[in-house]
């Protein structure tokens, strides 16, 4: 019995010498000699390896590959080394990456929400944090700076008068796709007013046609799609925020409730059956199959929408939140990615080379078409079929509550204007009980931080 | 329906429960509820491989249908996009490596605290099953390995799968069920503490080890945000790391998600297979015995 | 420590040495790190080198525990967690055995049920997520067209957190069933069979071999699964993220913890690096862990000695 069990034994510990042996012989080896290589590259300026950082979204992940071989021929003594995250992780590997002084560019979200001089207590936003720590670089000087519009360095991108980030493009949240066929054969118009928009929904169901979809499994793009319900009862999202934290607006208010009472009929009328558990990665694909007339979503889901059905014909409008059609052109966004560079970078040379590059109208241009952002350069424009849709209303796109709000300490977790919190997708029913919950949870981090 | 373990006690069993004429709905009782189960772990699987088959817009229009044809295409495109090979190789170079080196380790510490061979080994013990316990320490661990000159470096990787409480306890708990008579008969051959453990102690405790390696593998098998954090360079990639790029934020591939995944998981179907085979053996209630 | 017979002096260390390699690792590669965290906890350490780190006392464990609706909001949390785990614990450990015992006979094809059992925990929290929101999808999925056919429907895990969580206890037990099986299964297979045998010629019914024979000698497994099942369950939060995502009135404290540490407390949101508040929080978590883990380890030590001397 002993002899089977010492031959197994053998035979595992031969294995794993092997394996073990490979493991250290092979890969090993280029990592003591990486850093070696690192120092001695720009002193030689030769041979240098830019490493950069993007986030998982596969028309930027294409792009990016296409550019970074374009960038490598014109600059062949730079190798591009560009490593890819899913977006949940990006802030966690640009923290650990930065700090192991192990990429030179990175792709960054978020470069908003800043806190405000009436905000008590709150802590700086991640991207301050890394700038207060050294860990960015002010690139106010460069040149390619200049290819982008001054409200785009300005708002996304400037932190103590010094530029940190270029920002790549923005995004709108506030917009319904639509179904054209749909919407032709049951002679429905396109919705211009709130009211115009529950009758259309009617028109759909009474036809067996579910009338919108959304992932409603990841809550957000539930609440999300229903920006336009917040926009149209506070155009100017800065100054909600203000109020919200000074007292002079609250969400159980009038104006208010009257959001609460139609994000109610959005969540429980105007959403399909089952909409709670289609995830928000599967939902381009659920409307792209031509079954549900309508999906409020982000700009981003156009080229998801695209690929999961090249036919399909769509049209994307700004979501009809209130009866006067005036107060529903506007669109409200953020801003998306953008680039920063490493404070501690040895590369700071083919780092502005590759931005320079990148920034270069005709790449910028190729880079919005293949993401779809409404460009933040002057020249460009964004032509694919979204960015037709969009056209129109780009005059009167505005910066989205979320982009401005810092929730206080202490505040509980139903502080925000979230249709999510409606059944089926949350537990209230009531808009007015979930009115006084909102405003309490907030009101209630309000007073911990007086 | 109670348990038998070795063959001669079953047959025994069997041909008394077949006299007394229950054996036939115990049996069948057992099957039935065998199946019962087989079809809820079965069917979200058959799913998985379903959706695998399948192009894109089909998921889409149907999730369920089964394909109209045959799309091998997915498996073709997770393997080229993947990287696979290469990944695939790395991972079982990390999950062998440090399987084996954290066994031989664990062994070491588990053999002395089950026997009492060191002063101390009651708190030894506490402090292992405290580890249970300890909170997951990202950050620190992170400015470790990067202190230590570790970080971006297959070795470190590895370091960090070397230890498991969990094995510890296992592998304690199943020591103490080894008569202690064993080390006084192997000493008295002038058979040393070292070679004892290693070929006396390791083939005896195989179904432990066998399940501690199982699980210690599995964990780092599938292991996704530890490569994202501490391999950065392409080459050190272990499997998971490279079915990012099926993955999307706004949307995501599905199908070729899925064959990757069954592409991903086979080999370490393969090494359960192979070793449950040693589990299941039951080679120690006889070695025990004898 | 009279009884190693391994020899004197300096042979006598060779146990000590041996022990080293594995016992450094754990402290460096473990408690170092784990420690660090207890430190964190009381500093407004963003986690950022280069930052300035101020000790801030119990600010944040204040913060966590007794500041506004958030911290209500943690205790809420924190009974969810101690359901799940109780949930989690009993079903799991009361099937594992069962499972173990049905694939331990001697019946033709056990093998096969056993490796199917067992191949979720193959598959790591990602996969499992994967494959039950795709079996759960509730648009023409299979388990909704199931119920389809009975004229009942469900939204399953985007459904009223009650039975999304219910969802994701089911999820959870079954990708981890066949690790407590496993175990058992082990533990039956050093049960020496003349034990069965001598039952059987004194007539013991199924009942009583059960409970006179397997239990007992069972007991190292009992209290592996028991006290595996236990921590396990307290600090899952994977299947969470993956099967249910950040929603209100669904999250347990390993996720909660999770969503503040890595600041993914919703989908578009950026937020602040906040190591120190993200360590105090999984020290209180390890606290809680301790406080149910250790008495129910000390309780099945002193049952174990009771039983098997």
């Amino acid at each position: 019995m002993f002899k089977r069990s010492s031959v197994l034994i053998g035979v595992i510990a031969m294995l794993a010498t092997l394996l073990a042996a490979c493991g250290s012989s092979t890969p090993a080896a280029p990592a003591g000699q990486a850093p070696a290589a690192e120092t001695q590259a720009p002193a030689a300026a030769e041979n240098v390896t830019l490493k950069v950082l993007i986030h998982q979204n596969p028309p930027m992940v294409d792009f990016m590959n296409t550019f970074n071989e374009q960038f490598q021929a014109k600059y062949p003594n730079i190798t591009v080394d560009m490593a890819v995250v899913n977006a949940n992780d990006l802030s966690t590997v640009t923290q650990t990456r930065l700090t192991a002084n192990d990429v030179d560019v990175v792709d960054m979200f978020g470069f908003a929400n800043a806190a405000q001089p009436y905000m008590k207590n709150v802590t700086a936003p991640n991207w301050q944090t890394l700038i207060d720590a050294g860990l960015l670089m002010d690139i106010s000087d460069q040149p390619f700076i200049k290819n982008y519009d001054d409200a785009a360095i300005k708002d996304a991108g400037t932190y103590n008068g010094k530029v940190y980030q270029v920002n790549l493009g923005r995004v709108s949240y506030s917009g319904i796709y639509y179904n054209k066929d749909l919407f032709t054969a049951n002679n429905v118009a396109v919705p211009t007013t709130w009211s115009e928009l529950v009758a259309a929904c009617a028109t759909f169901k009474a036809a067996n046609i579910p009338c919108m979809t959304a992932g409603g499994k990841d809550g957000w793009p539930i609440f999300v799609g229903a920006y336009g319900l917040i926009g149209a009862e506070y155009p100017d999202q800065a100054q909600l925020v203000e109020g919200l934290w000074t007292g002079s607006a609250t969400w159980n208010d009038a104006k208010s409730l009257d959001m609460w009472t139609k994000m109610k009929t959005y969540a429980q009328d105007m959403m399909e059956t089952g909409a709670s558990g289609i995830a928000g990665d599967a939902a381009p694909g659920r409307f792209a199959s031509g079954a549900v007339a309508m999906f409020p979503g982000g700009t981003w889901y156009a080229s998801a929408i695209d690929a999961a059905q090249p036919s399909f014909k769509w049209g994307y409008i700004p979501f009809p939140g209130s009866d006067n059609a005036d107060e529903n052109k506007y669109l409200f966004g953020k801003y998306d990615q953008g680039w920063v560079v490493a404070g501690k970078t040895a590369n700071k040379d083919a780092a502005m080379k590759y931005l320079t590059e990148f920034s270069d109208p005709a790449n910028y241009q190729a880079f919005a078409n293949a993401v779809g952002f409404i460009p933040t350069q002057p020249g460009a424009t964004l032509s694919s079929p979204i960015g037709a849709e969009v056209a129109p209303y780009l005059a009167n796109f505005r910066v989205g509550y979320e982009q401005y709000w810092v929730a206080p300490k202490g505040a509980g977790e139903f502080a925000n204007p979230y249709a999510s919190y409606f059944k089926p997708f949350g537990t209230f029913d009531d808009p007015q009980a979930l009115a006084d919950k909102v405003q309490a949870d907030l009101q209630s981090g309000l007073d911990a931080n007086k | 329906m109670s348990t038998l373990s070795t063959t001669e006690s079953s047959d025994l069993r069997a041909k008394q429960l077949s006299k007394r004429g229950r054996i036939k709905w115990g049996r069948i009782g057992a099957y039935a509820l065998l199946v019962v189960f087989a079809i809820i772990y079965l069917g979200p699987l058959l799913m998985l491989v379903n959706t695998s088959l399948k192009t894109l817009p089909d998921f889409m229009k149907s999730a369920t249908a089964l394909p109209t044809k045959l799309n091998f295409q997915n498996f073709a495109d997770a393997w080229v996009k993947a990287n696979f090979l290469r990944y695939l190789t790395n991972t079982l170079i990390y999950t062998v490596s440090a399987t084996v080196i954290y066994l031989i380790t664990a062994v070491f510490v588990a053999f002395p605290i089950a026997r009492g061979y060191i002063k101390g080994a009651g708190a030894l013990l506490t402090l292992y099953v405290i580890a249970l316990f300890l909170p997951v320490a990202l950050i620190p661990q992170f400015q470790l390995m990067l202190g230590l000159g570790l970080y971006n470096n297959p070795v470190g990787y590895v370091m960090l799968f070397l230890v498991n409480p969990i094995g510890i306890v296992i592998l304690v708990n199943y020591i103490k069920t080894l008569p202690m008579d064993l080390d006084e008969a192997a000493a008295m051959d002038g058979c040393g503490y070292f070679r004892f453990v290693t070929s006396i102690v390791f083939p005896l405790i195989q179904p432990a080890l066998a399940t501690v390696a199982v699980l210690h593998a599995i964990g780092i098998w599938n292991e996704l945000i530890l490569p994202t954090i501490y391999l950065t360079n392409k080459n050190y990639y272990p499997i998971t790391r490279g079915m990012i790029v099926f993955q999307g934020v706004y949307g995501s591939n599905w199908p070729t998600l899925a064959a990757a995944v069954l592409i991903m998981t086979l080999p370490m179907l393969v090494i359960f297979l192979v070793l449950q085979r040693y589990i299941v053996s039951g080679l120690t209630a006889g070695a025990v015995k004898g | 420590m009279n009884n190693y017979h391994f020899g004197r002096g300096r042979a006598r260390l060779a146990p000590y040495l041996l022990l080293l390699p594995g016992f450094l690792f754990y402290l460096v590669i473990m408690l170092g790190p784990s420690v660090a965290t207890g430190v964190y906890s009381f500093t407004d350490a963003s986690g950022i080198q280069g930052t300035a780190l101020h000790w801030i006392g119990f600010e944040n464990y204040r913060e966590f525990l007794f500041m506004g609706q958030a911290s209500l909001d943690n205790y809420a949390a924190l009974v969810r967690t101690l359901i799940f785990c109780f949930c989690v614990t009993t079903i799991q450990f009361t099937l594992g055995l069962v499972l173990a015992m049905l694939v331990n006979q001697r019946l033709k094809g056990v093998n096969i049920f056993r490796t199917i059992f067992f191949m979720p925990v193959i598959l790591g929290a990602v996969i499992q997520g994967l494959i039950w929101s795709l079996f759960l999808y509730p648009l023409g999925g299979p388990l909704a067209s199931l119920l389809g056919l009975f004229g009942m429907r469900s939204e399953f895990l985007g459904g009223q957190p009650n039975e999304a969580i219910a969802w994701v206890i089911f999820v959870q037990i079954w990708a981890n069933l066949g690790v407590t099986m496993m175990i058992f299964i082990a533990g039956l297979q050093t049960i020496p069979g003349d034990l069965y045998e001598g039952a059987q010629i004194d007539g013991a019914s199924p009942w009583q071999v059960f409970r006179n024979i397997t239990w007992p000698l069972l007991t190292p497994n009992v209290n592996t699964n028991l006290l595996l099942n236990i921590i396990g369950s307290l600090q899952a939060w994977q299947l969470f993220l993956v099967l249910l995502g950040y929603r209100n009135g669904t999250q347990v404290l390993g996720y909660l913890i999770f969503a503040q540490g890595f600041g993914q407390t919703s989908g578009s949101v950026t937020s602040a690096f906040r190591q120190g508040y993200a360590a105090a929080a999984s020290i209180v978590l390890f606290c809680l862990v301790l406080v149910i883990g250790l008495p129910v380890q000390y309780f099945l030590q002193r049952r174990e000695e009771k039983i098997l001397g």
